[in-house]
């Protein structure tokens, strides 16, 4: 199949799937039972009522998703009822931040880990193998939550080398008008992206490890030896590289946690992410907030393994039946 | 903690230790390769005997834990109490004994993650295995729900499911929890599925008038079973991981009951007086999933010499 | 690949190096002087809005303090009787002219914050939003007694009651916050609750409204030409932490300067163990309670079949050992209430009759009106029905939860079985604005006059409104009305007490605990007044010395 197909294949497919995520989301959050007032204050049942009609909640649900799909195209996200706003004000702020502890956790995990694993492949079965392993192997295995709570009970309030939540400083930096303020919101940024890099990273390092150990032994790996490649070149160039496809892979795994799976953390440390508006949004049963969160996230979760796709493509179009693999990261 | 409890701890240590050399033994001695080749890292060897003396403990509750975990025993003069004899983990914020609590949501936690599992297994088996098989518009059709599967993250699902329907009980949230987990499975299992079934032994039951049905799970099943048993291993450490998380946001296991996440949840807001509340069902926590990483790593090692990416 | 390592090591860690001088820069405003400082607090849950009458919420009411004016104000005494203990705000006298005529002069030096003057046109307008039904008011009930409000001239206003009692000053000043007829006037009274003005309000007080950072922050900056006297300190910051134990913690980290309420022994504690925090306790005006609901959460039409009964109520009172779970969960900062009240209000009085704490009694009491242990369960039952019922408690408040568990246990001991159902803030306010809950532990904040809040929670007047249980009863009704209207407090005191006592036999709730409140402040910060009904009512007295000032006071923005 020529690439171009299989891009566009792929395309449609993908908004298929968020097409469907959408229905999904939008269907469960209507049939829950005992559906309440699209208010955050007791009102009495006329009111109630009232404020139905005026979000249109008392049409059949069919008429109600249409509507909703119709009003999506003119980029109307709906108004958020629990937070007296557009649905659209509220997300375009909560996303940046998103991005950014998205980012840090992401550099930090696939920099450390990969890192890691490469080291511990080169050193295979010996003490530093050995010693790593079972720290990354416990690491691993920790609740991020729980670690969010020690880290900042020693970093935070303890030792005081970094504020207690938060993301920002608010006096000297509101807004992120200055280097002074880019660094300010590093420093805020460090602990929470910390809590979810180094548990990622040290699965990464689990995998990348095993990875590249796999590799070694694989026929063009062995035939190259053969050849009389000098063994740097072999483990450089080849082990690494096909490496590196697999770690594609996992990258583009990774994306759906740090978006809302990382509810938990953005409580923890006061993020105003759009892990925690999600949370509250599906708490609140903000209806239009709930729907539009899980918009953004399939989006970018389809889009990432989209990426990861076509990476892995042109670095080796004989990966394109690949057994996908799942390690599926428990991080919350 | 009473005389009866310390015989009973000591009795399930030993009784763990035990298996495990037994087992090693057995193994290193003059049995298969398989067994030889998992007992190979020590690692694995102890996440076997972690696994096994936690498991005992948790069969074993009501003889190792000396009072009832429900039970606030003064919650004047005990709230809160360190570390001591009588109380090995301390007492918590009501005055409940941490060790009883802790042994007792052993049963919770571990349940949930082995049923939870389960489901998650089993669910995702039968659909990788029907999507691999039989191909033709089964299987773009299951792996196309799959993918809108992955696209939420699976808290996000499970946060809507537990949190829109308040009240559930315990049954609802395991199966809810196992519904959500299956998704890799299938995905993995399909893989495996579709490189075996094109292999002589299964071309060979075909043509000799075996239905699909059959084929599948007498010819094809368990030659995959290898990552499928690894998936399990994990599966469980997975589920209860997510089992704490929602208990932590205060939508999983409901009080007075305790498993390991509430009792995080339920020690947090007095963590810097009070960190053994917090800081041993943590412990609890990591030190199964850390055993059970380890004995993935070893089934990786004893069931699968064909390498597959980990 | 292996050779280019270090060279990019070396180029991240030169990286790391300039983030982390930048870093340490840090940013030195210049003002010196008596006027400058910053005072951040750590405060749990952003406001909805901050127009006055559209919220009840306490963050948005210390805000509104600083940002809107009342007429007068009560004084460190929180004595609500008659008007000598009030201070002017803005209105400088007042008079009354004929037994139901109150007449206000306003100050002329009033001003809005873009530079209007306050005129008593605003004040009849204020009126007329606060009762208006379709913004729906929680304040509306309060303001009953009073009949209109007129204006004689730009800067005279005149209030006309429907009757006599000692607290007609009361009302007409203290519920109502004073606002801009010109900036409201166009704004259709059914869009008040989302109006862009209650994001960005513009008002008469001390501090002007600098911005807000969803989920983050609120700021205000001191109006320097604020005509009752200038601010001490310059600005305000309301930093909005998830939860309690966070908010302390950034207290102690001296990332904050206030957090004014602690709550628990152990935060206590903690902050004791500051160097930098000084605790204040005041009068707590708080008071929590387990409510039962009369109704039936099925069908609210129908009694509910275990509360309905008023024995049974009674019972479940007795068994709860009321004064071991405050000494448990709270230490000394809190106390067993005597009845629905704050430890802030006059008419507390531990002589009042209450149910004593008697497990004995409650289970004769139980077993006469038919609740047995027919099946041996553990549980009592009647009629093949249980004695279970569920605790409905917010997920916001760690003190409440802890309550809920506790009386679990309570309850477990005299067989009957409680589940608790945790759910986040508003799912349970509309639960109980529909009645579909057993019980819930609830907590009221106090006016400083006991007739305010207990007509809100305890009467007819507040069904759909606060009263959520729908307690009713005509004899207590009378009673309150008399003591609200006896013209001593000494015989108001015999009322009110004869009113508990009714209340306390009827058991509608169980009253758990009333909060005794321990702020923690920063040392450098003088003049720390705290009025007891309203922490932040004073905030503009307070004043950091020019010699104590650090970084964050110094910002000069």
């Amino acid at each position: 199949m020529s690439g171009a197909a299989w891009l566009l294949r792929r395309l449609v497919a993908s908004v298929a799937i968020i097409f469907a995520v959408v229905t999904l989301v939008f269907v469960l959050i209507h049939i829950a039972p005992g559906e309440p007032c699209p208010s955050d204050e007791p009102v009495d049942p006329t009111v109630c009522l009232e404020l139905k009609r005026e979000f249109g909640l008392d049409r059949p649900l069919p008429e109600q998703y249409w509507r909703y799909l119709v009003a999506l195209t003119h980029g109307n996200l709906g108004y958020s009822f629990s937070l007296r706003r557009p649905v659209r004000d509220a997300l375009a702020e909560t996303i940046p931040f998103t991005l950014q502890l998205g980012a840090a956790a992401l550099l930090l995990d696939f920099v450390l880990g990969l890192l890691l694993g490469i080291y511990q492949a080169s050193r295979v079965n010996r003490l530093p193998d050995l010693l790593l392993g079972n720290i990354t192997l416990f690491v691993y295995s920790l609740p991020t939550f729980w670690l969010a709570l020690i880290l900042l009970l020693l970093f935070a309030e303890r030792l005081s080398w970094f504020p207690v939540g938060g993301a920002s400083n608010p006096i000297f930096c509101p807004t992120v008008d200055s280097l002074y303020c880019v660094a300010d919101r590093l420093w805020h940024l460090i602990l929470p992206a910390a809590t979810l890099g180094l548990v990622g990273a040290a699965g990464t390092a689990r995998f990348q490890r095993a990875a590249m150990l796999d590799v070694s032994s694989q026929d063009y790996v062995r035939t190259a030896r053969a050849k009389g490649v000098p063994e740097r070149q072999v483990v450089l160039r080849h082990q690494f590289r096909n490496a590196l496809l697999s770690f594609i892979t996992r990258f583009g795994l990774a994306f759906p946690f740090l978006l809302t799976g990382a509810v938990l953390i953005e409580t923890i440390f006061a993020w105003p992410g759009m892990g925690r508006l999600a949370f509250n949004a599906i708490l609140a049963r903000d209806h239009t907030l709930v729907t539009a969160t899980a918009l953004i996230a399939s989006t970018v979760v389809v889009l990432g393994n989209l990426v990861a796709d076509i990476l892995l493509e042109l670095a080796d179009p004989r990966l394109r039946v690949r057994a996908d693999v799942t390690t599926e990261i428990v991080t919350a | 903690m009473t005389l009866g409890t310390w015989l009973a701890l000591v009795v399930a240590l030993v009784l763990a230790a035990e298996t495990v050399r037994w087992l090693r033994q057995r193994a290193l001695r003059g049995g298969r390769d398989r067994w030889r080749r998992f007992f190979k890292h020590r690692t694995t060897s102890w996440g076997v005997g972690i696994m096994a003396f936690l498991v005992i403990l948790a069969l074993a509750a009501p003889l190792v834990a000396p009072y009832n975990p429900n039970e606030q025993l003064g919650i004047v003069q005990l709230k809160n109490h360190a570390p001591s004899w009588t109380f090995i983990l301390g007492t918590d914020v009501l005055s409940r004994d941490v060790w009883s609590r802790a042994v007792w949501g052993a049963r919770v936690s571990l349940g949930i993650g082995a049923l939870g599992a389960l489901v998650a297994i089993s669910l995702g088996t039968v659909v990788g295995a029907l999507a691999g098989y039989y191909r033709r518009w089964i299987d773009p059709l299951l792996m196309r729900s799959v993918d809108v599967g992955l696209a939420l993250p699976r808290i996000f699902i499970l946060l809507m499911v537990v949190a829109l329907w308040d009240g559930l009980p315990f049954a609802a949230l395991v199966l809810a929890i196992g519904l959500t987990s299956w998704l890799g499975t299938s995905r993995l299992v399909r893989a495996e599925v579709l490189s075996l079934r094109e292999r002589d032994f299964v071309v060979a039951a075909r043509a000799l008038g075996a239905g699909g049905a059959r084929v599948i799970f007498r010819h094809v099943l368990p030659n995959a079973a290898a990552p499928i048993i690894v998936s399990a291993a994990l599966g469980v450490g997975n589920v209860l991981l997510l089992e704490a998380s929602l208990s932590f946001l205060g939508i999983g296991v409901a009080p007075p009951d305790p498993s390991w996440g509430n009792m995080i949840a339920d020690g947090a807001s007095t963590i810097y007086s009070a960190p053994w509340t917090t800081l041993f069902p943590g412990l609890a926590i990591s030190l199964v999933v850390m055993s059970l990483n380890a004995i993935a790593d070893g089934l990786r090692d004893a069931l699968d010499p064909r390498e597959e990416p980990a | 690949m292996l050779s280019a390592m270090p060279r990019r090591s070396s180029f991240i860690v030169l990286v790391i190096l300039a983030v982390a001088t930048l870093a340490g820069c840090e940013r030195r405003g210049g003002c010196t002087g008596s006027n400058c400082g910053t005072l951040i607090d750590a405060a749990i849950a952003e406001p909805p809005t901050l127009l006055p009458p559209s919220t009840e919420d306490v963050v948005a009411n210390d805000i509104g303090e600083q940002l809107f004016l009342k007429l007068a104000d009560v004084g460190m005494s929180t004595n609500t009787v008659g008007d000598e203990d009030f201070q002017p705000l803005l209105a400088e006298r007042w008079e009354w002219d004929g037994p139901l005529t109150l007449v206000f002069h306003l100050d002329p030096r009033a001003r809005w914050q873009d530079g209007q003057r306050v005129s008593a046109a605003d004040v009849g307008f204020t009126f007329d939003a606060y009762k208006d039904s379709v913004l729906g008011s929680p304040f509306r009930t309060k303001l009953r007694r009073i009949a209109s409000v007129t204006q004689r001239d730009s800067l005279t206003a005149v209030f006309r009651f429907r009757e006599r009692y000692p607290e007609m000053f009361y009302d007409a000043v203290y519920h109502m916050r004073v606002l801009p007829a010109h900036l409201l006037r166009s704004v259709p009274r059914d869009q008040w609750k989302t109006a862009p003005f209650g994001r960005q309000p513009v008002g008469s007080g001390p501090y002007r409204f600098v911005r807000w950072q969803s989920a983050q922050s609120i700021e205000l900056e001191a109006d320097s030409t604020f005509f009752l006297g200038r601010p001490g300190i310059r600005r305000l910051i309301w930093r909005f932490t998830p939860n309690l134990q966070v908010g302390v913690t950034q207290v102690i980290a001296d990332q904050a300067d206030v957090r004014e309420q602690l709550v628990t022994p152990e935060n206590v504690e903690r902050v004791r163990a500051a160097p930098q925090l000084t605790l204040y306790p005041f009068r707590g005006n708080i008071y929590t309670y387990l409510g039962f609901n009369l109704r039936w959460s099925g069908d609210t039409s129908k009694a509910h079949p275990i509360f309905a009964d008023r024995e049974v109520r009674r019972a479940l009172t007795m068994a709860v050992d009321r004064a071991s779970l405050v000494k448990s969960a709270l230490g000394d900062l809190g106390k067993v209430p005597p009845g629905p009240m704050s430890s802030l209000l006059w008419i507390w009085d531990s002589e009042i009759q209450q149910l004593p704490y008697d497990t004995a009694q409650a289970g004769r009491i139980l077993n006469a009106r038919g609740w047995r242990d027919h099946d041996g369960d553990g549980i009592r039952d009647k009629n093949g029905q249980p004695l279970t019922f569920h605790i409905l408690v917010p997920t916001t408040s760690v003190l409440r939860r802890l309550y809920a568990r506790l009386l679990q246990e309570q309850f477990r001991v005299i067989g009957v079985r409680a589940e608790i159902d945790e759910l986040e803030f508003s799912v349970v306010t509309q639960r109980l604005g529909t009645g579909n809950y057993d019980t819930a532990v609830l907590s009221r904040g106090n006016d400083p006059s006991p007739g305010s809040g207990i007509t809100q929670s305890w009467t007819r007047g507040g069904w759909g409104g606060s009263n959520f249980g729908r307690y009713y009863n005509a004899e207590f009704e009378r009673l309150v009305d008399r003591a609200i209207a006896a013209p001593t407090k000494d015989q108001a005191r015999g009322f009110w007490r004869g009113a508990i006592s009714t209340i306390n036999a009827d058991a509608p709730a169980i009253f758990l605990y009333s909060l005794e409140n321990i702020a923690a402040v920063h040392k450098r910060i003088d003049n720390v007044q705290i009025r007891p009904d309203s922490w932040a009512a004073l905030l503009r007295t307070w004043r950091i010395p020019p010699d104590r000032l650090i970084d964050r006071d110094r910002v000069e923005r």
